[in-house]
C-alpha cells in the first residue's frame, strides 16, 4: 500500500498513541487551554464592540455635528441651519450609514398644575428606531401632537400612556411655545437622562413647537465602522455643508466614556495574557515531559542506527502533532461554546452569582448579557501560538536526545 | 458677605423719579444734591399699586419680537401680567403671589405652577433676570454716590455710584446721566464686579404718565453680546391705582382674556 | 510503616528528576497564577475603598432620613453636630467632616451659571476629596473664613471671572423666596475635564447655612484608617447617631460599583480555577506516565500483597511530595511577585488617561494586590489539593494493576 505520509510522520503519530491515556490527558490540557483562550477572545470581541455600540448607538453616534458654542452653552438659538440639505449631503457620503437630526429644548411639562423641568428631544424617528439606537425596539407610531415619555419621568409625574400633558417652553425667537400633547407610550432607553427627563417627538413637530425653521441642534452621524470614527469626522468636517459647524468623533465628544471602554478592555486583555501564559506553560510542560521520559527508547533507536536528525525530527513532529491535535480539539469545543453562547447569550450576573445586571456609567445603562463571537484570526492566532509553543518546548529535549550516547540512554 | 432678602414682584421700571412740578430747572452750573437725586430715582416708578400697559421689544441675533403687555402690581409681592399681543400669545398670563409663580396658557387652557428652580433664569427671553424684576434694593441705600462731571449735550449731570461694601449685587459701579430738567435718567451704565461695562440702559420719550413726568421708553443692552437688546415702552401707567382684590388669584388668571 | 512508605515515595520521586522537576514547576506556575488572581481580587476591595475615601463619598456616611430614597440636596440631618462628634469618637476614624449642599446660580455681570454649591469644612475637606488637594491658582478655603469660594476651571471660564473677583450666588430659600450672597473667588481647581470641574464649587458650610436659611448639614462623611473596618464602624455608629439619621457604608452608597467589582472577582476566580485545571491535567498526564513506567514495580508490590487502596495511597503520597515541592517553589516565586504587585501596583492610568469618575466615585486606575499572611496557606492548599486531584486517576489506574498481566508485558 502506498504510504501517503512520510515515515517519520507516521511513526510520530503512532508514538503518540502508544500511551493513549497519557496522551489523552495531555490533549485535554492543551485543548482546555485553547478553549479558554477562545472563550476569552470571544468575550473581548463582544465587549469592545458592544460597549462601544451601546455608547455610540443611542445618543452619541460615531460623529456629531453642532453649531459652535452649542455644547458649552446649550443655548436654544445656536442651531445648525439648512438641515435638510445638510442631511442629504451627509447621506450621500459613502462613509455615512445614517444621520439623525436632533432638537434639544428645555421646557416645563405638567399633567395637572404642577410643572416639571424636562427636555424635549426632537429626533428622526425612523433613524432612531434602528437597532442599537435610541428608540430601538419601539414600534409605536407617533402621530401628530403625540410624544414618547421616559419611564422614570412618567413615574415622577404620575403619567400613564394616553394622558395629555401641557408643555411650555421658549422658542428660538424667544416666543412662548406651548401645546397640549398626548403621551403615546412610555419608553426605557439605555440612556438614564432620557428616561428621567425626556419627551421624544418627531423633529418636525419639535421644530414647529419651538418656532424653528429648517434647523437642528445636533446631527448624530453613524458611519459604517465605528473604529473609523475619527477619520470620518475629519472627512466630514471638510464637507462644505458642515463648514461652519463643530464636527467631533465620539471619543472627543465624550472622553470619559472612551476611557471607560479602554479601561475595561485593558482589564480583560490583562486576564487574557494570564490565561495565555497558563496555556503556554501547560503545553510546554506536557511536551517536555512526554519527551523526557522516553530517553530509554531514544537510546534504543540510536543504537539501532537511527540518525540523530531523524530522532530530532520525530520528537519535534510528535510535539507538533500533540499540539495540533490538542489545538484542534480545543478549537472545536471553544468555537462550539462561543457559537452557542452567541445564540443564547451569557447572563453575566447569573454566571457570577448575582450582582448588577446592568452597568450604569456616565448616564448610560449597559445590559450585561454577553454575546461572544470569534473571527478566523482569533482561531489562527491561538492555534499558531500552541504550535509555536509546542515547537519551542520540544527543542530542548530534542537536542538532548540527539546528543544521547546510546549506551548511557539504554541504561536509564 | 451680607445676605439681602429680596422679595419680588414684576418691577415696572427702574430708576429716576419725578419731583414733578417742582423747581423745574436747576441752574446748569450748580450740581444737585446727590442724596435727593437718588431718592428721587428710587421712587420714580414706585407706588403701592399700579396698572400699566407696556410694549416690549426683544432684539436678538436672529430675530426681533414685539409684545404688548398689561400689568397689575400690588405692594411688593403680587403681580399679574397678561400678554395682549402678538396674537399668537394673546391671553398668556403670569401671576405672582408671594413666593409662588404660575403661568396661564390660553391656547391649551392650562395653568402651570413654575417650580422654584426655574425662577432664577431670564424672564421670558428678555435681558431682564429675576434679579432685576424682583429686587428691592435701592440706589440710595446701597450705593455711595457723587457727581462726576457735567454733560452739555444732552444737558445734565453724570453721577457715579459705587456699591457700598457688604452690599450683595452684581453691579460694583453704576454711572447715571440725569437731566437738568427734573432729574430724569437719560442713560445708565452698569459695571460688573470686575469693573467691566456689562450693560447699558438708555431712557427717552419723557412725558406725563399717571400724573408723573417719567421716561416712557427704555432700552437695555448687554455689552458683550452682539446685536442683543430689550426695549420697554410704557403706553399707559397709573400709580396708586385701585385694583380689585380678586385680581391676584388663579381664577382671575384664567378669566384674564379681556 | 508510614515512614517507610514515605521514604519509598521520596526515592520514587527522585528517580526521574526531570519529570519531578517539571511537575513541580508546572504546579508552581499554576499556583503563582492563581495566587496572583486572588491577590488582585482582594486588591479590588482596596481599590473600591480608596476610591470612596478620595472622592468625598467616604467609607461611611451619616445621612438624613429619607436620603436613600430621594437624594435631595435640601434634606438635612436631625442633629449634625452630635453626629459629627459621634463619628469622631469612634476608634479607627481617620477623618470626619460635615457638608451642606444647595442648588444656586452664580453670576458675574450678565454671565450666569447654575451650580450645586457645596458647603464644607475647609480644614478637613482636602483629606477626603482629592480634587481640592491641589489648587491650581490661588488657594483653598481657610478655616473660619467666610465669603470665599473655590471653583473648577470650567465654571470660572463660563463666568469669565478671575481670581479675587466677587461672584453673586443666588438661591431659592425655604419659603420660595430668592436669596443672594457675595463670594470672593480665592482658588481655582483644574481637574482635567469639564464635568469634574463643574462639580467643584465649594464654600464654607456656614455660608451655605446662612444663604439658604436651611440650618445644619446634609451629610457627615468618614474616612477610616483601615477600610476593612467599614462594617464594624457602621454598626457602632448606628446606635450613636441622632434619632432619624441613617448610616450608610460605601457599598450602600455605590452598590452597583461594589456589585461590578464582585462580578469581576467571581470571573477572575473562575478563570484561576480553569487555569489550575489545565495545570492539573498536565500534572496528571505526567503522573500517569510515571505510573505506566513503573508498572512492573507496582505489579511486584501487588504480587507481594499490597492492596489496591494502599497502592493508591502510595501514588497519592508521591503526589503530595510533588505538591509540597510545588508549594515551596510557588511560595518562593510568588512572594516577591506579589510583594511587588502590592507595593507598586499595576498602573493602568497610562492606558486610561489619568483618573476617571464612575457613578460619581473617583477612581485611580492603579490596582494594588493584597499581600498578607494568607499567602503561604493559600499556595499550599491550592498546590496540595491540585496535585491530589491530579493524581487520583493515575492512582486508581495503579491500583488496578493486575500483577500477572503487568509482569508479563515487557516494558
Amino acid at each position: 500500500m502506498a504510504t501517503p505520509l512520510p515515515t517519520t510522520w507516521r511513526i510520530a503519530w503512532r508514538n503518540l498513541w502508544r500511551n493513549p491515556r497519557r496522551t489523552g490527558l495531555a490533549l485535554a490540557a492543551i485543548g482546555l487551554s485553547v478553549t479558554l483562550v477562545l472563550i476569552y477572545d470571544g468575550v473581548l470581541r463582544w465587549e469592545a464592540g458592544w460597549m462601544v455600540d451601546t455608547i455610540t448607538g443611542p445618543m452619541l453616534g460615531h460623529v456629531q455635528a453642532h453649531a459652535p458654542e452649542w455644547r458649552k452653552t446649550r443655548a436654544m438659538e445656536k442651531t445648525l441651519r439648512d438641515v435638510t440639505k445638510t442631511v442629504a449631503a451627509l447621506r450621500a457620503d459613502p462613509g455615512v450609514a445614517g444621520v439623525d437630526a436632533r432638537v434639544y429644548a428645555p421646557a416645563l411639562a405638567a399633567l395637572g398644575e404642577e410643572g416639571f423641568a424636562i427636555m424635549v428631544i426632537g429626533v428622526d424617528v425612523a433613524e432612531a428606531a434602528r437597532p442599537a439606537r435610541l428608540l430601538q425596539g419601539v414600534t409605536t407610531r407617533i402621530g401628530t401632537r403625540e410624544v414618547l415619555m421616559g419611564n422614570l419621568l412618567a413615574a415622577q409625574m404620575g403619567v400613564k400612556p394616553g394622558d395629555r400633558i401641557a408643555v411650555v417652553g421658549q422658542g428660538v425667537d424667544g416666543s412662548l411655545a406651548n401645546d397640549l400633547l398626548t403621551v403615546r407610550a412610555l419608553i426605557s432607553t439605555p440612556v438614564d437622562s432620557v428616561n428621567r427627563q425626556a419627551l421624544i417627538m418627531p423633529i418636525r413637530d419639535a421644530q414647529d413647537l419651538f418656532a424653528m425653521s429648517d434647523e437642528a441642534h445636533e446631527l448624530v452621524i453613524y458611519g459604517r465602522d465605528v473604529e473609523q470614527a475619527k477619520a470620518l469626522a475629519a472627512g466630514l468636517q471638510r464637507l462644505p455643508a458642515l463648514s461652519g459647524a463643530e464636527v467631533l468623533d465620539w471619543q472627543a465628544a465624550q472622553p470619559g466614556m472612551y476611557e471607560l471602554v479602554r479601561l475595561v478592555e485593558v482589564m480583560w486583555v490583562f486576564i487574557l495574557v494570564l490565561v495565555f501564559v497558563a496555556a503556554a506553560a501547560g503545553v510546554a510542560n506536557t511536551a517536555l515531559m512526554s519527551t523526557f521520559e522516553r530517553t530509554h527508547e531514544f537510546g534504543m533507536l540510536l543504537a539501532l542506527g537511527t540518525t540523530p536528525s531523524r530522532i530530532v525530527g520525530m520528537i519535534v513532529l510528535e510535539s507538533l502533532a500533540l499540539g495540533a491535535t490538542g489545538a484542534l480539539l480545543g478549537t472545536a469545543l471553544g468555537s462550539a461554546l462561543v457559537a452557542w453562547a452567541y445564540r443564547t447569550g451569557i447572563d453575566y450576573a447569573a454566571l457570577t452569582g448575582g450582582g448588577p445586571t446592568n452597568l450604569s456609567a456616565f448616564g448610560m445603562n449597559f445590559s450585561l448579557v454577553i454575546y461572544p463571537w470569534l473571527t478566523a484570526v482569533d482561531i489562527v492566532r491561538v492555534v499558531a501560538a500552541v504550535m509555536v509553543t509546542s515547537l519551542v518546548a520540544s527543542v530542548w529535549p530534542a537536542l538532548r536526545a540527539a546528543r544521547l550516547q546510546p549506551a548511557r540512554a539504554l541504561r536509564e | 458677605m451680607t445676605t439681602i432678602r429680596q422679595r419680588g414682584i414684576f418691577l415696572v421700571g427702574l430708576a429716576a423719579s419725578a419731583v414733578v412740578a417742582a423747581a423745574a430747572f436747576a441752574q446748569p452750573a450748580k450740581p444737585p444734591d446727590v442724596d435727593a437725586v437718588l431718592s428721587h430715582l428710587d421712587d420714580l416708578y414706585r407706588s403701592k399699586s399700579s396698572i400699566a400697559r407696556i410694549e416690549m421689544i426683544v432684539t436678538g441675533a436672529r430675530s426681533m419680537r414685539t409684545m404688548r403687555l398689561k400689568a397689575w402690581t400690588r405692594g411688593e409681592d403680587d403681580a399679574l401680567i397678561v400678554v395682549e399681543a402678538p396674537a399668537r400669545e394673546e391671553g398668556t398670563a403670569t401671576l405672582r403671589v408671594g413666593p409662588n409663580l404660575w403661568n396661564y396658557l390660553p391656547r391649551i387652557a392650562r395653568t402651570i405652577r413654575v417650580p422654584p428652580s426655574m425662577m432664577l433664569g431670564s424672564w421670558m427671553g428678555t435681558d431682564f433676570t429675576n434679579d432685576d424684576l424682583v429686587k428691592e434694593s435701592s440706589l440710595h441705600k446701597d450705593f455711595e454716590s457723587r457727581i462726576d462731571r457735567r454733560s452739555d449735550s444732552p444737558p445734565g449731570w453724570w453721577l457715579t455710584l459705587t456699591v457700598k461694601p457688604g452690599i450683595v449685587g452684581r453691579w460694583a459701579r453704576i454711572e447715571i446721566l440725569i437731566s437738568d430738567d427734573g432729574w430724569l435718567p437719560l442713560q445708565e451704565r452698569h459695571f460688573d464686579r470686575k469693573g467691566r461695562l456689562a450693560r447699558t440702559m438708555a431712557f427717552d420719550e419723557i412725558r406725563m404718565l399717571g400724573g408723573r413726568r417719567v421716561p416712557a421708553h427704555l432700552v437695555l443692552a448687554p455689552t458683550d453680546v452682539e446685536g442683543q437688546r430689550t426695549e420697554m415702552r410704557y403706553l399707559d401707567l397709573q400709580f396708586d391705582a385701585r385694583i380689585p382684590d380678586d385680581t391676584f388669584s388663579l381664577s382671575r388668571l384664567e378669566r384674564s382674556r379681556q | 510503616m508510614a515512614w517507610v512508605s514515605g521514604q519509598y515515595a521520596i526515592r520514587s520521586v527522585g528517580r526521574n528528576i526531570r519529570r519531578t522537576i517539571l511537575s513541580i514547576v508546572g504546579i508552581a506556575v499554576g499556583c503563582v497564577l492563581a495566587l496572583f488572581m486572588e491577590s488582585m481580587n482582594r486588591g479590588r476591595g482596596e481599590l473600591f475603598a480608596r476610591a470612596g475615601s478620595s472622592s468625598g463619598v467616604g467609607h461611611v456616611r451619616i445621612v438624613p432620613a429619607g436620603w436613600r430614597e430621594r437624594r435631595d440636596s435640601r434634606l438635612r440631618l436631625a442633629d449634625w453636630e452630635a453626629d459629627l462628634a459621634a463619628a469622631r469618637a469612634v476608634p479607627g476614624v481617620a477623618f470626619a467632616t460635615a457638608r451642606a449642599r444647595a442648588q444656586a446660580l452664580l453670576a458675574v455681570g450678565t454671565h450666569v451659571v447654575p451650580v450645586e454649591l457645596t458647603g464644607v469644612q475647609p480644614e478637613i475637606e482636602p483629606h477626603m476629596f482629592r480634587y481640592v488637594q491641589t489648587v491650581r491658582q490661588g488657594r483653598y478655603l481657610r478655616a473660619g473664613e467666610a465669603g470665599s469660594i473655590v471653583l473648577g476651571r470650567a465654571l470660572v471660564d463660563r463666568l469669565t471671572a478671575d481670581l479675587d473677583d466677587d461672584i453673586v450666588a443666588t438661591t431659592v430659600g425655604p419659603g420660595g423666596d430668592i436669596q443672594s450672597a457675595l463670594f470672593r473667588l480665592v482658588g481655582i481647581v483644574e481637574t482635567g475635564n469639564d464635568d469634574s470641574d463643574s462639580a467643584v464649587c465649594q464654600v464654607a458650610i456656614e455660608d451655605v447655612q446662612r444663604l439658604t436659611q436651611f440650618p445644619g448639614a446634609g451629610e457627615v462623611s468618614l474616612v477610616l484608617g483601615d477600610y476593612r473596618r467599614i462594617d464594624a464602624v457602621r454598626a457602632q455608629l448606628a446606635s450613636r447617631v441622632a434619632r432619624g439619621d441613617d448610616v450608610m457604608t460605601l457599598s450602600e452608597s455605590a452598590p452597583d460599583i461594589e456589585g461590578h467589582l464582585n462580578q469581576d472577582s467571581a470571573v477572575t476566580r473562575i478563570v484561576s480555577w480553569i487555569i489550575l485545571l489545565i495545570v492539573l491535567l498536565g500534572v496528571a498526564s505526567a503522573q500517569l506516565a510515571a505510573v505506566l513506567e513503573r508498572r512492573r514495580e507496582f505489579a511486584v508490590l501487588a504480587a507481594l500483597g499490597m492492596s489496591g487502596p494502599r497502592l493508591v495511597g502510595l501514588v497519592v503520597q508521591e503526589a503530595l511530595m510533588l505538591g509540597a515541592g510545588g508549594a515551596v517553589v510557588g511560595i518562593a516565586a510568588g512572594v516577591p511577585i506579589i510583594w511587588r504587585f502590592a507595593h507598586s501596583g499595576i498602573d493602568l492610568s497610562s492606558y486610561v488617561g489619568g483618573s476617571y469618575s464612575f457613578q460619581g466615585v473617583l477612581f485611580d486606575p492603579i490596582i494594588y494586590g493584597d499581600f498578607g499572611w494568607w499567602i503561604p496557606g493559600y499556595v499550599t492548599a491550592v498546590s496540595l489539593v491540585a496535585t491530589i486531584v491530579a493524581s487520583l486517576y493515575p492512582a486508581w489506574y495503579a491500583s488496578r494493576t493486575d500483577p500477572a498481566v503487568a509482569l508479563r508485558v515487557a516494558q
